[in-house]
């Protein structure tokens, strides 16, 4: 043990002052210090999801407030020929998103060639518009006469089943001289294929006010009817008949009869003087045959049975065409009076001299509407200028200085899709913002009462909130709107008298929750009032929970907004975004951008602010901090 | 606990007629509107109107009644004047009809002269058939994601199903009536774009619900999803499923048994809730399916200015929340041993 001793002795000078000459001062503290918000907002942003959500909401609103300022397109004044544009992006031909829209099946005009649609467009502009066209290379056989079709075969049918209620079709009296040569030739067709109905037993005779000549006896032939009608005229020992060609289907008491033509050809000498009518009455097209006489005026063929169209052959085509070339493309050529011009003239648009004529015409600024003269009429008396005919683009006539682009198409009445949406939007959200104003400070203010002093105060004032919430939203509007009229102060009013329970009740339940806190009791124990002991003690922790939790009610304003016109209850007077959707709702078929377009904005608009709201409602809530 | 249920209930009464009375008074303070129809119509409307004492009927011109409402035409040169009850005297004698008779009224143009509670019987049938199915589908649907999302909590399948369910409830009801009347009815042409006619095959019939029933059972399957969500991870951190686990139960025994259990308590009283509540929602959906429901009959109602059945209408409207808030209520305290509700301290 005794080795092991160590006898260690300390001397005074061994030990030195350590900061014996400094000065000792608290070390400045290397981490930033921080606050409340800008925690909140460190939060915040380790949410991708709602910084996102944030960025999203934030363009829209922007989008909202300057779209509908600098957009320069009309939604104001009906314009029809601009209904129901394309969405633009590109330009035509790209194949996406540039204004132009596919029609498939549509029947094909083989005269004009163009697809026969509604004749609210010229031919020319028809055709230029067309991006890309493909015609079936088989023609569809249809059984009714349709103007674009051709060809197929007369159905000359009997009516009715009654017997001696024959069909009969008889042209017009034609004046056949033997000097002459007449000659008939009839096309028939034994095809049978017309439905509740059989080829039936005829005859075809010339007749006169007294006398008939039969051309075929009544029989069930379908060969071909050639016959020279001079020489059976010369048998019947006259030199002139006049009379019509008659085809008479006997009708039968079991089935309908018909017979089916497939040509009437009438042929005469070259110095027959009634070549007019003889190329009237003969036919080489059934449908047009069957389409001319369907009209009353011209007559050349009357029929007292059916007359209809077998297999008539029209021809589809499928294609894409560009809206914007139909409606601002080259229009066709307008006659504008002389004082029209003498206006443009006055205006400074464009400068003419009629007594030099067409090439006179010297287009000076974009708001002339038209850019070549193509001709002119002088009065008869005066030989002044009294009107011209002008070819011009149709963006001009409908005073655009350019082609005009429309992002999301536009609607039935010729508005600008984005800018209606837009502004729309901005009414939605002034709405939302609006309400949010007034019901917030209310709600917080009845919620602080009712959580602060607790007890009878609180029971009254709740039970009266459960009342007024538990009445369903539509029958609140409902009732509000028929007292009000459907106008913005309505609206606010209505959104606001249910829309402040949310922010009361949530005010409440953050009074309880830190009503009871020590802090909150030694400000009591100081003497602090009742207001100071609110609003500058509980309120402030709860401030941020209940604002974030209660901006949610601007997207449900905008919602209600929205839903009121699909239930016809749409805010009137203003732009408005639902009004705008439910109305474009019944062309969902036909033109889906006028709906999907503004569904999207809405849904994005949702969704980025739930997702906005939802991040910034867990960064104000101090309980959550550490647990993400 | 007794105690608590009637008092809640008597106040559930006593809110619904408040409320009741509250929209009565407001329908009849809105411009009386005289039916469209020739005289014929005129004097049964107003006649039943005399009937359920809304309008006074004289042989004379009164000038103490306000407006002349209507007249008949002159017979015999008798005529009869029609002039409009003070409004608290319609309330009493309104009060009075339901009471005594259960009468609630008379269509104006809708259906002219027929009972009010007629036309909403043989409506009803369509909104209820339709939320029963919807519910049917929604709750085991929007339950298993719930819970596959929370056994799989922060990985993959919880972000998307927590992203899509987030997406989805952020979709106004409208915007997805849209969408899938474009695609399914006249893109792909797989589904009819209206309601089927009562008339039609049941197979078209059939058909029909599908998207109305998708549609009203999309926010609720986001709805349970969200909450089962939220309930489940909770309940899986609690200590005892720790000391389930501690005691050797498998993952798999200790959320069927005990997790499970205990995440239910909220959801099943939501369900019950929602099961009416639904009925509610479904006005727009009504609307642009065409489904011949009572939220459809709402709209058209508004459309003839029929403030008859508007009123009863709403009175459904009404009651079905109210109820529905009540039954949550309840339910709650009958489920989970844990809330005594109304419990002295």
């Amino acid at each position: 043990m005794e080795e092991n001793k160590n006898i260690v002795t300390f001397r005074e000078d061994d030990f030195v002052l350590v900061n014996q000459d400094k000065r000792v001062t608290d070390k400045k503290l290397e981490t930033k210090p921080t606050t409340f918000l800008k925690d909140v907002f460190k939060r915040f942003c380790k949410n991708k999801a709602s910084v996102v959500g944030g960025i999203i909401l934030g363009i829209l609103v922007v989008l909202a407030i300057i779209v509908p300022i600098i957009s320069p397109y009309n939604i104001t004044t009906v314009s029809t020929p601009e209904a129901f544009l394309a969405p633009k992006l590109f330009e035509a031909g790209t194949g996406f998103w540039d204004g132009t829209r596919s029609r498939e099946h549509v029947v094909y005009d083989t005269v004009n060639e163009v697809p026969a649609v509604s004749d609210k467009y010229s031919i020319a502009a028809l055709k230029q518009s067309i991006v890309e066209i493909k015609i079936d290379s088989e023609p569809t056989l249809i059984d009714s006469a349709n103007p674009y079709g051709q060809a197929g075969v007369a159905v000359i049918a009997t009516d009715s089943k009654v017997d001696n209620k024959n069909a009969v079709m008889s042209s017009k009296a034609i004046n056949f001289d033997v000097k002459n040569e007449y000659k008939l030739d009839v096309v028939f067709s034994d095809e049978n294929g017309v439905s509740s109905s059989e080829l039936g037993e005829y005859a075809v005779y010339l007749k006169s006010d007294d006398q008939v000549i039969m051309l075929r006896d009544f029989s069930k032939d379908y060969s071909p009817l050639s016959v020279d009608i001079s020489a059976l005229i010369k048998e019947a020992g006259l030199n002139n008949f006049r009379g019509s060609i008659v085809f008479e289907v006997i009708s039968s008491a079991s089935n309908f009869q018909y017979i089916l033509l497939e040509s009437v050809v009438i042929s005469a000498g070259e110095f027959a003087s009634n070549a007019e009518d003889i190329q009237k009455v003969s036919f080489t097209d059934a449908t047009k045959f069957v389409l001319i006489s369907d009209t009353a005026d011209i007559g050349y063929w009357a029929c007292t049975g059916r007359k209809g169209i077998h297999n008539s052959e029209i021809y589809y085509c499928d294609y894409v065409f560009d809206t914007y070339e139909l409606v601002y493309g080259d229009a066709d050529v307008v006659t504008y009076s002389a004082t029209e011009l003498q206006s443009w003239i006055d205006a400074g648009w464009c400068s003419y001299d009629y007594k030099v004529g067409p090439e006179s015409f010297v287009r000076l600024t974009d708001d002339c509407p038209i850019d070549s003269v193509e001709s002119q009429t002088l009065k008869t008396v005066t030989k002044k200028l009294s009107s011209i005919d002008g070819r011009g683009y149709g963006y001009r006539k409908l005073g655009y200085d350019e082609p005009p682009k429309f992002l999301f198409g536009t609607d039935v009445s010729g508005f600008d899709l984005l800018k209606r949406a837009f502004a729309g939007l901005r009414t939605s959200l002034l709405l939302g913002v609006c309400s949010f104003a007034f019901c917030f400070p209310f709600g917080l203010v009845y919620g602080a009462i009712g959580g602060y002093f607790g007890g009878n105060v609180d029971i009254l004032m709740f039970r009266f909130t459960e009342i007024l919430g538990s009445v369903p939203w539509t029958v609140v509007m409902t009732l509000c709107i028929l007292h009000l009229g459907n106008n913005f102060g309505t609206f606010i009013l209505a959104i606001c008298l249910t829309g402040w329970i949310g922010t009361a009740g949530r005010t409440r339940s953050q009074f309880y929750r830190f009503k009871g806190r020590e802090y909150v009791l030694a400000s009591r124990t100081l003497g602090s009032s009742d207001m100071r002991l609110i609003f500058k003690h509980i309120l402030p922790n709860g401030m941020g929970t209940i604002i974030t939790s209660s901006a949610f009610m601007i997207t449900s304003s905008i919602y209600t907004e929205a839903s009121l016109a699909y239930l016809n209850l749409g805010l009137q007077g203003k732009q408005s975004f639902g009004v705008m959707m439910s109305s474009n709702q019944q062309y969902l078929a036909v033109y889906p951008n006028l709906v999907i377009f503004p569904a999207v904005i809405m849904a994005l608009m949702m969704i980025s602010f739930n997702l906005f709201g939802n991040g910034l409602r867990d960064a104000f809530n101090p309980s959550l901090k550490g647990s993400e | 606990m007794g105690n608590y249920v009637l008092k809640r209930i008597i106040l559930a009464f006593v809110t619904t007629f408040t409320i009741l009375s509250i929209t009565f008074i407001l329908v009849k303070l809105l411009p009386f509107e005289r039916p469209i129809g020739g005289d014929t119509q005129q004097i049964a409307y107003f006649d039943k109107q005399v009937g359920l004492g809304y309008v006074y009927r004289f042989e004379t011109e009164q000038f103490d009644y306000g407006d002349l409402l209507y007249k008949t035409p002159t017979e015999n040169g008798r005529a009869f004047y029609y002039y409009q009850v003070p409004v608290m005297t319609q309330y009493t004698n309104w009060l009075k009809n339901i009471f005594t008779k259960w009468d609630w009224g008379y269509s104006k143009d809708y259906q002219p002269n027929v009972a009010a509670t007629v036309i909403i019987g043989s409506r009803i049938g369509y909104s209820i058939r339709l939320n029963i199915i919807s519910v049917i589908f929604s709750v085991p649907i929007g339950i298993l994601l719930g819970v596959w999302a929370a056994l799989k909590k922060n990985t993959m399948t919880d972000h998307i199903i927590s992203t899509l369910v987030m997406v989805c409830v952020s979709i106004p009801s409208f915007v997805l009536i849209s969408f899938i009347l474009k695609i399914f009815a006249y893109e792909l042409g797989w589904l009819p774009s209206t309601w089927p006619a009562d008339t039609a095959a049941t197979a078209v019939k059939a058909q029909g619900y599908i998207i109305p029933v998708f549609c009203l059972s999309f926010g609720s399957i986001c709805g349970y999803c969200r909450s089962v969500r939220a309930e489940l991870c909770e309940v899986m951190e609690s200590e005892y499923l720790l000391l389930a686990r501690t005691k050797g139960l498998t993952r798999r025994q200790a959320i069927m048994r005990h997790a499970m259990k205990n995440a239910m308590v909220p959801i099943f009283p939501s369900i019950l809730a929602e099961f009416i509540g639904i009925l509610g929602g479904s006005m727009i959906l009504e609307n642009l399916y065409a489904i011949p429901g009572i939220g459809k009959l709402f709209i058209t109602a508004l459309k003839y200015k029929d403030y008859d059945i508007l009123f009863v209408d709403m009175a459904i409207f009404t009651t079905i929340s109210l109820v529905a808030s009540v039954l949550l209520d309840l339910s709650y305290s009958l489920i989970d041993p844990r809330i005594r509700v109304g419990a002295k301290k």
